[in-house]
């Protein structure tokens, strides 16, 4: 399963991945013209600070399966793509009852004037995960605007394999440069007495 | 020779010599500026469309265009307040770069007037005269060292406070020079107008878009008819005035048996006396020792330019080009002063033999060696960073050698004394042809080169459109390099213009395609423009004129595309500009300037289209003036073609 993967610690907030997803889900698919176009494009992605100084998030819909949106829809609006496993909203059928958005474990559901047709109508607005680029092998417009590769592209497994490799390694680093304290033992019996004190003042610290 | 035919890098450059040169760094793994582009796409939306501030510690913070994010900065500023002082900040950026360098060929002036300078001196007498005049310097039984020394001081005012109107604003139309005035933005001094402009963008201060923009233009204009005009005059006094030469040009003029030393940059203070030291028989012969036949100096970007326009040096080429002329693998040395420097070039030389050498106190590059400028020890200075080439020939790999494609004739050397001097002393030809239509007017094409545009792609074809269909034109800087490398700068090239232009061009013996000189030249545009205004008692805005800056790249460029909007020149630009965020600007820069200063922006990427925009523009000013005209809306549009661009 292809997945757009985020990885927060490396977010810096830039919001390119916000303007990037507008212009690609914009008539025109151009930085320009798209600014110019009524009703605007509107982001399938936010990016929203966290409490701790310069940390944010960028969040969007993560295809769940089952899907709680799909499941709710009332009118059979929201559903999966069969090629990709993508969750879709078919327009002319939405009613901007936002059950889906109700439901949405991650508020990724949001609500705008859309052309589908006729005049612009408010439908619910969500990530369709790039399809269009996706079926001819490019990478959605997100991870391909994220500079500090936060939002990355691939197969999920492979990118949680890719972290799990990192974190393997982080933690044998880490063991490594303790093994040379933890091999000295004590020569004398004083020195064992003397680390024993020592020990227990650090644990009587700990508690 | 190389000559390679590859999809991939035809979409890159127009040339063969950038193509076999990028064929080259794919070969080798050499990054060029055409990866590092790459590398950075997609670029940031917020700041391509003017709408990220970091003038303050509130910030930074941008603007969402789409309408759902913050709509104001921190302090409270709007798209349009947040575009406006972006954009007048770039503007003072690229009038404070030719300003600068005005002032250094000023401080060299001055002290070549006393007397304190090796290698330099006074070569065009007249028009020093000529300029003290226009300053009300008195000239008759003078010496000339008190007239440049007068003249010196005066121009030294102009950078400063205490005037309220520049020295050579007198050069416009009265008619402009009203104009301004009533606008409020006659330029007072070039350093002024400069630091207002930093002043007035600072947080709440001018908090007013169009209030920034109109001193936008005032920053410009004084560096259009101040700091650059004051370099380009200050030049032709010390170096000479050029006159038609014919030079060559593109990456074939390096010599496979010589010392190649490229001089590289804008200001011409340094490279006019390094063409005397190469001279130096002791460094010809240091040469020969080393088994080179001689020493070939070329050039690059504008100090290229302000070299074959005076010596008719060959040019390697323009922006896009510097990375690739050390590929050659035989390229000695790479003497750089300011501006356009790529940092990258110490990077590239390292998988060379190739020396770079900076030369100005102001511009520095880790990787290279720096030789100090000092106009008191000019031509020693001179020889010493010859001789630093010279020695670099020794470590030439000859097997790395490829120097790609034969060069290409061009002529250089127009200003506009040799254009009235062509026409014999008077403009009055140029104005008649004009008349009875067989020119239908003149159009400036300028600017960079922009490695998100095929290289030259944007000059050659607009180029080649304007003279298809009668249109004099005149370039300056990179779009100068790029149509002398397609061959429509030689008088043979007369045959490629309609009848009218290939008539009155073969009868003068010129080409349709005229080279005007550095980018700080195009204030001999200028200058020439209000010299055709004044000729026939109208206002530069009511001339058949336009510019084009079809590749641009850098703050220089929106400084002159504003002095020359300000000055009544309608303008087209190939790149968008960072100001898409506010609707309002782009409204005031695309339309409502033309009712406020006579001329607008235009910004079209496509060069067949924007060479219709031109020509509908001149041909709307000719029924205007009461001329022959074609009906502007009947000259077809091609559709966009996104390929094209």
């Amino acid at each position: 399963m292809r997945t757009v993967f985020v990885r927060p610690e490396r977010c810096i907030g830039c919001r390119q991945c916000e303007f990037a997803c507008a212009v690609e889900h914009s008539r025109s698919r151009d930085p320009v013209l798209a600014l110019f176009e009524d009703p605007l494009p509107h982001p399938r992605i936010h990016v929203d600070p966290g409490h701790a100084f310069n940390t944010s998030f960028p969040n969007k819909c993560r295809h769940c399966n089952p899907a709680p949106c799909m499941e709710v829809c009332p009118t059979g609006a929201v559903y999966r793509d069969a090629d990709e496993g993508l969750i879709m909203v078919r327009l002319d059928k939405c009613i901007a009852c936002a059950m889906c958005a109700i439901v949405c474990p991650f508020d990724a559901v949001t609500f705008h004037p859309q052309v589908n047709g006729g005049a612009p109508r408010v439908v619910a607005t969500k990530c369709d995960g790039c399809a269009d680029r996706v079926r001819r092998e490019a990478i959605p417009a997100c991870a391909d605007a994220c500079k500090t590769d936060a939002l990355v592209y691939g197969e999920l497994n492979q990118l949680v394999k890719e972290g799990r490799v990192r974190e393997a390694q982080v933690v044998l680093a880490a063991a490594v440069s303790l093994e040379p304290m933890a091999s000295t033992a004590p020569e004398t019996v004083t020195g064992w007495r003397e680390w024993g004190s020592a020990a227990t003042e650090v644990a009587g610290r700990a508690s | 020779m190389i000559r390679l035919r590859s999809d991939e890098l035809s979409g890159l450059s127009i040339n063969e010599d950038a193509r076999s040169m990028l064929a080259r760094a794919r070969e080798e793994g050499i990054e060029t500026v055409w990866d590092r582009l790459a590398a950075q796409g997609p670029q940031c939306g917020y700041c391509a469309m003017g709408l990220s501030c970091r003038n303050c510690a509130m910030g930074p913070c941008r603007v969402d265009p789409f309408g759902e994010g913050p709509q104001k900065g921190v302090c409270g500023a709007d798209a349009d307040v947040i575009v406006a002082r972006n954009l007048g900040r770039t503007i003072a950026a690229g009038a404070a770069s030719h300003s600068d360098h005005g002032r250094d060929i000023l401080e060299v002036f001055l002290k070549t007037a006393q007397g304190e300078t090796t290698g330099y001196e006074i070569r065009d007498q007249a028009k020093l005269t000529a300029l003290a005049m226009e300053y009300g310097i008195e000239t008759d039984g003078q010496a000339m060292q008190d007239v440049a020394r007068e003249l010196g001081d005066a121009m030294m005012e102009d950078f400063g406070s205490r005037k309220q109107c520049l020295g050579l604003v007198g050069r416009a139309p009265e008619v402009r020079s009203e104009l301004w005035e009533k606008l409020g933005i006659t330029p007072r001094g070039i350093d002024r107008e400069n630091v207002e402009m930093l002043h007035r963008t600072h947080m709440g201060v001018d908090n007013d878009y169009v209030n920034i923009l109109l001193h936008g233009l005032r920053t410009s204009l004084s560096d259009g008819w101040g700091g650059s005009m004051i370099a380009t005059e200050l030049s032709d006094v010390l170096f000479g005035t050029p006159q038609p030469v014919m030079s060559q040009v593109n990456l074939g003029v390096l010599k496979a048996d010589q010392v190649n030393i490229a001089l590289h940059g804008h200001n011409p203070l340094l490279s006019d006396v390094i063409v005397q030291a190469a001279q130096d028989p002791e460094l010809v012969a240091l040469a020969r020792e080393k088994g080179a036949s001689g020493i070939n100096l070329v050039g690059l970007c504008c100090t290229g330019n302000e070299l074959q326009m005076r010596k008719g040096i060959p040019m390697a080429g323009n922006h896009l080009i510097q990375e690739l002329v050390i590929m050659t693998g035989a390229l000695e040395a790479m003497v750089v002063d300011y501006q356009c420097i790529m940092p990258s070039v110490t990077d590239v030389a390292k998988c060379f033999h190739t020396q770079v050498v900076s030369t100005a106190d102001k511009a520095k590059f880790s990787g290279a060696t720096h030789i100090s400028f000092d106009p008191g020890r000019g031509l020693e200075i001179g020889k010493e960073i010859v001789r630093h080439g010279v020695e670099a020939f020794s470590n030439r790999n000859p097997e790395r050698v490829r120097i790609p494609d034969e060069p290409v004739p061009m002529m250089a050397g127009f200003s506009v004394e040799s254009i009235v001097s062509a026409l014999g002393g008077t403009p009055e030809p140029l104005v008649e042809a004009i008349k009875e239509g067989k020119i239908r007017g003149a159009v400036g094409v300028v600017g960079c080169n922009n490695p998100k545009i095929p290289q030259d792609h944007g000059h050659v074809t607009l180029t080649r459109r304007l003279i298809e269909n009668d249109i004099l034109v005149v370039v300056t800087g990179c779009a100068a390099v790029a149509n002398g490398k397609a061959g429509q700068m030689v008088p043979e090239a007369a045959s490629l213009a309609g009848p009218g232009l290939n008539a009155v061009c073969s009868a003068l013996g010129i080409p349709p395609v005229l080279h005007l000189g550095s980018c700080v030249d195009n204030t001999r545009i200028l200058v020439l423009a209000a010299a055709l205004a004044k000729h026939l008692g109208v206002d530069i805005s009511d001339l058949p004129l336009a510019g084009a800056a079809p590749e641009w790249y850098s703050e220089k460029a929106v400084a002159i595309g504003a002095y020359v909007v300000a000055s009544g020149i309608y303008t087209v630009l190939g790149v968008q500009p960072a100001i898409f965020g506010s609707k309002k600007v782009v409204n005031l820069l695309a339309d409502g300037l033309e009712g406020v200063v006579g001329a607008k922006f235009a910004v079209e990427p496509d060069p067949e289209r924007s060479a219709v925009l031109v020509r509908r523009h001149i041909e709307a000013k000719r029924q205007a003036l009461g001329l022959s005209f074609v009906e502007p809306e009947t000259i077809e549009m091609p559709e966009l073609d996104l390929a094209r661009v």
